[in-house]
């Protein structure tokens, strides 16, 4: 808060020398540019150029059994919801995103409030909590495909102590399984979630909570009316960043359900795969532009209160 | 006893329990069925192997399941590419820290927001076959680097910001021209901000499966992630548990041991690091 305050007062100096911040830098700024142009380079042709390309793609038709590309309006679009994929893959992505967002960031909270305060045990628990950070999203669906197998840990436990036998397929019926693997996804995650909700809670000035406190205010009732409050900014940034990593996901169902039981799990991503599988391009840029609009969607607002909290240039 | 020690005692006592499903049955279970027999570990079972096939199991990762064929693609093209997006980062970083002009400013808003978008798999295929390098293992890099340098540039640029002129000035004035100002001065200085992304970049670009599936052709340029989704996904391996978790291990093993050397760097480094802004 400090630092914002500092800029603004500083902004009316940077108005008097628009060409830049220091005097040692007059007018000529062309070294700027040169050292900006490689990274300016990569950027544009491999994410930008794409990025625009995409928004013509998805209106077009084209395959790979004809070199012509014609505008075709909404027809990829249409066909993809004629054959019950497009609501189907959105409806999908969207409860996958949620769930893997909710799972991470509950998690991860709490993780985070448990482990706030810097000590030796708590420094292992952190590490402890971050391995499945460090592993591919591949391998994360591996492991808990087998624990949730039928025959797994995870029914061996519930078998014992539940009544009755329990042989339930988590990844094998429609609705389990999809939120089965968001939950693989959110597991793999949840590690990098917690540090930052450490960083927002270290950040939290100790007397506004001792102050609390002598105002009798009971661990929960700091939790709720001042810790959650104050880390407003860590919760839209990781629930926004969650949200939208899981709307591109398609990992973890490779190694787990490959798109099943039937399409259930067959999120936008997996469908862009299948499509471009098939060299259905146009209807696979379709579906992927369908994953941008989501993104921006979602990211559009977190983005704007990102700017405000920002540093002015 | 006081109510303190008490408490910390019930949420270790929580966090162990908690530890014990989320990490400690997962992990034994992949490492203890790698040691097994194809039929012992069918059943995926927690306990201690009855045969000893570890040896055996490993040995066919490495052979049949191309382990060290994807060790070496990966790190020839993650190592090179995470430096030059380190290096282009920084130095973009540093111009749009220090540059007021418009062209330079849009190029910086365009780069922080390529964190959040998401590619568009489709047209980048299309440029890369129109630059005759689709399939290569030099378009995987070169997309990898123009969607990643997105992170770095938006840590560097915010952290730059915050830096004195007073040492590029002084430099300046010693006479050094300005790539030795970047090299020699804004570059050490950035040291914190670049390690924090050199870890986010390390951890997503070594497990990058997504755009590896889609941009690089034939087995001999498999990075780790694709040696291991072949060999999982071939119908005479599908089912073997113990073959399946031993790649597993192998292939999440050079990141572990590179965590177990630097974990407390690596974990200050991401809390501390500012990802947030």
């Amino acid at each position: 808060m400090t630092t914002n305050k500092a800029t603004i007062a500083v902004r009316p100096l940077e108005k008097r020398r628009p060409a830049g911040r220091s005097l040692m830098y007059p007018r000529r700024r062309a070294y700027q540019y040169a050292f900006a142009l490689p990274a300016i380079c990569l950027v544009f042709v491999f994410f930008v150029l794409p990025f625009v390309a995409n928004a013509f793609f998805a209106f077009v038709r084209w395959t790979g059994y004809s070199s012509t590309l014609t505008w075709t309006g909404l027809d990829n679009f249409r066909l993809l919801d004629q054959v019950g994929l497009l609501r189907h893959a959105i409806t999908v992505t969207a409860i996958y995103a949620v769930t893997a967002m909710v799972v991470q960031n509950g998690v991860g909270l709490a993780l985070a409030t448990a482990l706030q305060r810097t000590g030796r045990v708590n420094s292992v628990f952190r590490s402890v909590f971050f391995v499945p950070v460090l592993i591919s999203p591949l391998a994360a669906g591996y492991i808990w495909a087998a624990v949730l197998d039928d025959h797994g840990p995870a029914n061996a436990f519930l078998s014992a102590v539940l009544p009755g036998d329990f042989h339930y397929a988590w990844l094998g019926h429609d609705t389990s399984a999809l939120l089965t693997v968001a939950s693989i996804d959110a597991w793999k995650l949840s590690g990098l979630v917690t540090l930052v909700y450490i960083a927002g809670l270290n950040r939290i000035p100790e007397q506004v909570l001792q102050a609390a406190t002598l105002d009798g205010a009971g661990a929960w009732r700091r939790f709720w009316s001042i810790k959650l409050p104050l880390l407003a900014p860590a919760v839209t940034f990781n629930v926004t960043v969650s949200l939208v990593g899981a709307f591109s996901a398609l990992d973890v169902v490779f190694s787990t359900t490959a798109g099943g039981p039937g399409d259930a799990t067959t999120l936008l991503n997996v469908a862009v795969y299948t499509q471009y599988g098939q060299s259905f391009f146009g209807t696979a840029s379709a579906l992927s532009f369908v994953v941008t609009l989501m993104v921006i969607l979602t990211a559009v607002p977190m983005m704007s209160w990102l700017r405000r909290r920002e540093v002015p240039m | 006893m006081n109510t303190n020690a008490v408490r910390t005692g019930v949420r270790y006592l929580l966090l162990t329990l908690f530890a014990i499903p989320w990490i400690v049955v997962p992990f034994w279970l992949l490492i203890v069925n790698s040691l097994k027999t194809e039929g012992d570990s069918s059943v995926l079972s927690l306990a201690w192997p009855k045969h000893f096939n570890g040896g055996a199991n490993y040995r066919t990762v490495i052979e049949q399941g191309s382990y060290f064929l994807g060790l070496r693609n990966s790190a020839l093209m993650a190592v090179p590419t995470i430096l030059a997006v380190l290096l282009l980062g920084s130095m973009a970083a540093w111009s749009y820290a220090r540059s007021g002009s418009r062209p330079l400013r849009f190029a910086y808003y365009t780069s922080a927001l390529s964190i959040v978008l998401p590619p568009a798999i489709v047209p980048t295929i299309y440029v890369l076959t129109r630059l005759g390098i689709n399939g290569t293992q030099l378009g995987y890099m070169l997309v990898i680097a123009g969607t990643r340098l997105g992170v770095v540039v938006f840590l560097a640029t915010g952290f730059v910001r915050t830096l004195p002129h007073d040492f590029e000035e002084a430099a300046q004035i010693d006479g050094a021209n300005r790539w030795q100002i970047y090299w020699r001065i804004v570059l050490p200085m950035l040291t914190p901000v670049l390690f924090t992304s050199a870890v986010m970049l390390i951890i997503s670009v070594w497990n990058d499966f997504y755009f590896a599936l889609f941009l690089l052709r034939g087995s001999e340029r498999a990075t780790l992630p694709l040696t291991l989704y072949q060999f999982a996904s071939t119908s005479t391996h599908g089912v073997s548990w113990n073959l399946v978790f031993a790649h597993v291990v192998l292939t999440s093993l050079p990141l572990v041991l590179v965590y177990a050397v630097l974990q407390r760097r690596v974990l200050g480094g991401l809390t501390e690091g500012g990802v947030t802004g």
